[in-house]
């Protein structure tokens, strides 16, 4: 017995059943192939295991690897989890299944060309016409497009698992837009860091190697050969399940993510909008299914492709990896014809075995399924989605009878498959060993004429004990797949992508336009939220002053303040009032809402969650220390919302608050040392400071265009002063009493301090000048127009003459407020403008005649 | 006998589109009993970002972009087709394609010989013909017994949907379910093809949805309109061992030198006479017209290409 005490309290109560285990004989002795890993974690022991388990939940959760799960109550971005214990395989083993899957993904990618080109298999019988025809995976719009590429599957994932009999089987084809590659790559760097003494040790296989091909093939797609290729990553948006990985891969490869709008068809090439104009692109890695694509010939309801794209894709000026039409190989449909066709193409048996299916296609399968119903998982061929596989055992007899009846009608939908027989496979859990099912996903790229298996790949295993279903969208964990050989590889051990590409998307003239918005957007936003933040604070502060709240309207000053809160977050009627509706008069229920109340527009919450979608829109040019200072922001909000903030005091309040300003402020400093100028920090400097001039005018506004009596003028100019974060620069400044000349000549007309407009409103006008897009050297652009206007305006304007009041009005600044309104719709325009120019997708795609059909 | 078609598609927006890029279903095919003399295509704005190509299924597609701004899309198609039509349809009535049964039919189509694997994609459901209900079905089954000519059980069905539907145009849409037809029993052209396509499908024959235009003639002693004429849509089945046979299911007839044909598919969305996305806000209002008269008279009347 080789364990020591160590392992044998972590294992306790391993064995429930008499499954196949990856690491344990039934008896409990290590398998050889284990031992190596075995030994190292009874070095470890149980506490530093666990220990080292919250070092990878913590960097995960710091690197923001996250799983989206559509409609999850728990909301967007649920963390990704990966155990501590890897899965290990021997290299001996992996090179078995690695032949097994070249020679898989070599029959499928025949099967592909067969299928879009001569029908062969269906012409002499080795394949039933139904399984191709009746597959909504096969669009017709792509039959005999030809490829420049010598493989037209490039890439290709199999999910495997191990059956009772000890060997790897394939359960399932991935070839659409196979997801995993990136989140293996992103569990092999954090494992490879929290066990890099073990890995060390046991000689896992590294990633290097394969996703440097794999970049290569990229290049190497490209329809001219050319040294550097224009390449991009096509992503649905930051509400795909994997949207973190395209993000991911895309910053790991350098290349741009962009979504279908950023990109438009003319004259028979692909072209990005970017800030600079229309660049063409050569190859696009796509992450968009099949039907999407294009909405021209394709499904019509679509803005996730691009108009026109089949069309460039048969002139052969793009190559898109995998090419559309790729989805009909993901069909359980083609598994019984596998062995028939492998002999057909290759005089070859199948080197891996699959799993045990059905097609009801044929009269005798389709009577014994009809059978035996309880005893198999039935399945369309076109659909592995989990709302459309029945596990017959668990139907009741309506089910039953309803699927019966839609299998009788269209029999050659559907495949009946044996249960998957998982293998267990060790999970760290609440300090034990525990068994879980499990199910692999292996990778394979093309490489010149022959395929490479990544030499790792993607473990899943059930989120509970005794679990039959393995899926990441249900909350199981993901563990690293580990090739481990007696010695250590001769391959170099860093990851370096050698031949890169000189050109990458960085510059900003590059930049897509899509990411140029949501970069002024996230300007905008958190300029927004700084500055509301700031007010509500200081107005609270002056509120926890007065005793009872009933005194709160009748103090003039307060009531200055609570209006300038509705006027600044635009919250009306609230303590302003509208013609129609009275201002509120509860003033405490009224500022929860403008604080907490996320559905109600301008509300803070409400600026935060703007705040948090024009990020997480973007997240692709984050550091991890911006995705931390992200999160704690996240969680405050979140750990507040709901019941818990009745019960706040003022004073819990203005705490809440200086802590969202304070994070704030430490990820803005971030954004500006971890993002790049070319990259598009100068739209997000724009964005910022638009937001800043205008928030500062609407205080203005607020505040100052109104005399008031002397001591109520005085607390108002201080309480200005302290929202605008400037008291202590005006003491520095004046060192006297404050008057409304000194206010408004440091916040609106210095030249030097950097919170006064006018020195915001000149560093947007230099930002402006750097953008390109210049027409002609010698005129202002539309935007810059009228910045200029604004800017001049200011310059031409001087303190005495905005403090002059009406000689109508005496308590009246019509001077000021003249201005004021002046400059506010000056900045709206520039940024309307900014918006038309750069940002053009004010463009709707639409039908020429209305009509969607589901593809 | 030689026709002479003008049809012509317009978009008016009331904004400027920016850009679109079209596909149009347009220039008719070549097939048994027609052939195309002469094709001519007109597109205003003019665009030189214009390709055709044969789809799938032998049509002739056209496509093309306009990438200047503009507020009206233009597309006028002229063509002079021969139809001799009348031969074809007398074979429809002979013993050969007569005497095949349903049960033959089905048993013949278990084969894998290449004319029947061609038409045998047309019995599988497709993308506005699928999840038929049991209604279609029973439906079907009245007239396709075992025993009975797959050409009379058709015929039947033919005359059944022209007595049992009522024709309204404006009830539906192309993308009204097949199973609202069915119930309401209402419907244009399309509808009716479609329905009896389904029929004819959920038996486990093939059938196929065509595309065309039909000449309308006007009342006894009245001058014909100039552009009164229409798209039109019919059906046909494979029957094995003979071939295709067209239904009109509209005009309870065999189609005759009338019935135009521009393409088929499995149903409509295989064939639209143009499709496109167009990029620019504001709406649009459409207008179309088909002109279809002998080309002796159209010459004289210099309705001329």
């Amino acid at each position: 017995m080789q364990n020591n005490n160590a392992i044998d309290l972590l294992v306790e109560q391993y064995f429930g059943g008499n499954k196949y285990d990856e690491m344990f004989t039934p008896d409990m002795h290590v398998k050889p192939g284990w031992k190596a890993l075995s030994d190292k974690l009874n070095v470890l022991g149980s506490k530093e295991l666990a220990s080292r388990q919250k070092d990878i939940d913590w960097m995960l959760s710091e690197n923001g690897v996250t799983y989206n799960v559509y409609n999850d109550p728990k909301g967007l971005n649920r963390p990704w989890n990966l155990n501590i214990i890897p899965f290990v395989i021997q290299e001996k083993e992996w090179q078995q299944v690695s032949e097994g899957l070249k020679q898989r993904v070599h029959l499928l990618d025949l099967i592909l060309k067969d299928i879009y080109g001569k029908r062969e298999l269906i012409k002499n019988g080795i394949l039933p016409y139904e399984v191709v025809y009746g597959h909504r995976g096969f669009l017709r719009q792509c039959d005999q497009i030809k490829y420049k590429t010598n493989k037209q599957l490039s890439i290709y994932a199999s999910d495997l698992s191990r059956g009772p009999d000890g060997r790897i089987w394939v359960v399932n084809d991935r070839t659409q837009a196979p997801s995993g590659m990136g989140y293996a790559l992103e569990n092999r760097s954090t494992a490879g860091r929290v066990l890099s003494d073990v890995y060390g040790k046991i000689h896992v296989r590294k990633l290097s190697g394969f996703f440097n091909d794999f970049n290569q093939l990229l290049i190497k797609a490209s329809p001219k050969q050319i040294e550097c290729p224009n390449i991009i990553v096509l992503t649905p948006g930051p509400h795909n399940e994997t949207y973190f990985e395209h993000a991911y891969l895309a910053s790991f490869l350098g290349y741009p993510l962009v979504r279908g709008n950023d990109l438009v068809v003319r004259d028979g090439f692909l072209w990005m909008k970017s800030l600079k104009g229309l660049k063409r692109i050569d190859v696009v890695l796509k992450r968009v299914d099949d039907a999407f694509m294009d909405p021209l010939e394709l499904r019509e309801d679509s803005h996730l492709g691009v108009a026109g794209l089949l069309d460039v894709v048969r002139k052969q000026n793009v190559t898109i990896i995998n090419p559309i039409g790729s989805g009909v190989i993901e069909n359980s449909g083609l598994i019984p014809f596998m062995p028939a066709i492998a002999k057909y193409f290759l005089e070859e048996e199948l080197k891996l075995p699959q799993i045990a299916t059905w097609w009801c296609g044929q009269e005798k399968e389709k009577k014994y399924v009809l059978n035996n119903l309880n005893k198999y998982v039935i399945k369309r061929i076109d659909r592995s989605s989990r709302e459309t596989i029945f596990f017959g055992e668990f139907l009741t007899k309506d089910e039953k009878n309803l699927l019966e009846k839609k299998i009788n009608r269209e029999p050659y939908l559907y495949v009946a498959q044996e249960k998957i027989n998982f293998s267990t496979v060790p999970n760290f859990t609440d300090g034990q060993l525990e068994p879980r099912n499990m199910v692999c996903r292996a990778f394979a790229i093309a490489k010149d004429d022959d395929y490479k298996i990544m030499p790792g790949g993607l473990v899943r295993v059930s989120p509970e004990r005794d679990s039959l279903r393995v899926s990441n969208q249900r909350g199981g964990t993901s563990k690293d797949l580990c090739v481990i050989g007696d010695h250590p590889a001769k391959e170099s051990s860093k990851l370096i992508l050698s031949e890169r590409p000189k050109y990458t998307a960085s510059g900003l003239d590059d930049l897509p336009s899509h990411t140029a918005e949501n970069l002024y957007w996230a300007g905008r936003y958190v300029g927004r939220s700084l500055t509301v933040c700031r007010f509500l604070r200081m107005t609270l502060k002056q509120l926890v002053k007065v005793e009872q709240d009933e005194y709160i309207l009748e103090n003039e000053k307060l009531n200055i303040l609570l209006k300038g809160v509705t006027q600044i977050t635009n919250t009306f009627p609230g303590f302003v009032g509208t013609e129609k509706k009275k201002a509120v008069t509860d003033v405490r229920v009224e500022l929860e809402s403008v604080i907490f109340d996320k559905t109600r527009i301008g509300s803070l919450a409400n600026t935060m969650a703007m705040f948090n979608n024009s990020y997480y829109a973007i997240r692709n040019l984050w550091s991890s220390d911006m995705w931390r200072v992200f999160k704690i922001i996240q969680k405050s909000w979140a750990s507040i919302e709901g019941d818990g903030v009745a019960n706040l005091s003022y004073n819990s309040i203005i705490k809440f608050l200086d802590q969202n300003i304070t994070r704030i402020i430490a990820f803005m400093g971030l954004i500006e040392e971890s993002i790049l100028v070319n990259q598009g920090l100068l739209l997000y400097f724009t964005g910022l400071n638009l937001e800043y001039g205008i928030l500062t005018i609407s205080k203005c506004r607020a505040l100052l265009t109104v005399q008031t009596q002397d001591n109520v003028a005085y607390e108002i100019l201080e309480a200005f002063l302290i929202s605008h974060e400037s008291l202590n620069i005006y003491r520095y400044s004046y060192r006297s009493y404050i008057t409304i000349e000194n206010a408004l000549g440091l916040t609106l007309l210095d030249t030097t301090y950097g919170r006064s407009l006018t020195y915001i409103v000149s560093r947007i006008q230099k930002d402006l000048a750097k953008l390109p897009n210049k027409i002609n050297k010698n005129e202002l652009s539309s935007y810059e127009k009228y910045i200029f206007e604004a800017y001049s305006k200011l310059k031409l304007t001087s303190k005495e003459k905005l403090t002059e009041l009406d000689t109508d009005n005496v308590v009246y600044r019509k001077n000021l407020a003249i201005l004021l309104r002046d400059l506010s719709d000056l900045l709206f325009n520039t940024s309307q403008a900014i918006s038309d120019t750069y940002f053009n997708h004010t463009l709707k795609q639409k039908q020429l005649n209305s009509q969607s059909f589901p593809l | 006998m030689v026709f002479s078609i003008i049809h012509t598609t317009r978009y008016r927006y009331n904004a400027p589109i920016s850009f679109c890029h079209n596909i149009a279903t347009i220039r008719p095919r070549v097939c048994t009993g027609q052939e195309i003399q002469s094709f001519d295509l007109q597109i205003s704005p003019q665009t030189l970002d214009l390709s055709e190509r044969l789809d799938f299924f032998g049509n002739n597609i056209t496509r093309f972009s306009i990438q200047q701004q503009h507020q009206e899309l233009k597309v006028t198609s002229k063509s002079i087709i021969i139809r001799q039509y009348a031969s074809v349809k007398a074979s429809f009535f002979t013993d050969q394609c007569k005497k095949i049964t349903v049960s033959e039919a089905l048993f013949s189509l278990k084969s894998n010989d290449n004319d029947i694997l061609e038409a045998k994609q047309f019995i599988l459901e497709s993308i506005l013909i699928r999840n038929t209900s049991d209604k279609i079905k029973q439906y079907a089954e009245v007239s396709f017994l075992p025993n009975r000519s797959v050409f009379e059980a058709t015929y039947e069905l033919m005359q059944r949907i022209y007595t049992d539907f009522d024709f309204v145009s404006g009830f539906t849409t192309v993308s009204t379910p097949l199973s609202e037809v069915m119930e309401e029993k209402k419907g244009v052209c399309q509808d009716f093809a479609q329905i009896a396509i389904a029929c004819i499908r959920s038996i486990g024959l093939p059938a196929r949805y065509i595309s065309g235009y039909i000449e309308t003639l006007p009342p006894p002693g009245k001058q014909k309109l100039i552009g009164a004429d229409a798209s039109h849509a019919w059906f046909a089945i494979f029957i094995p061992g003979f071939g295709w046979v067209d239904f009109d299911p509209t005009n309870n007839q065999i189609p005759e030198d009338q019935h135009i044909v521009v393409g088929w598919g499995r149903d409509y969305y295989d064939v639209p006479p143009l499709k496109g996305v167009v990029f620019g806000s504001g709406s649009s209002k459409l207008k179309v017209s088909v002109d279809i008269r002998p080309a002796s008279e159209a010459q004289k009347l210099n309705i001329i290409l």
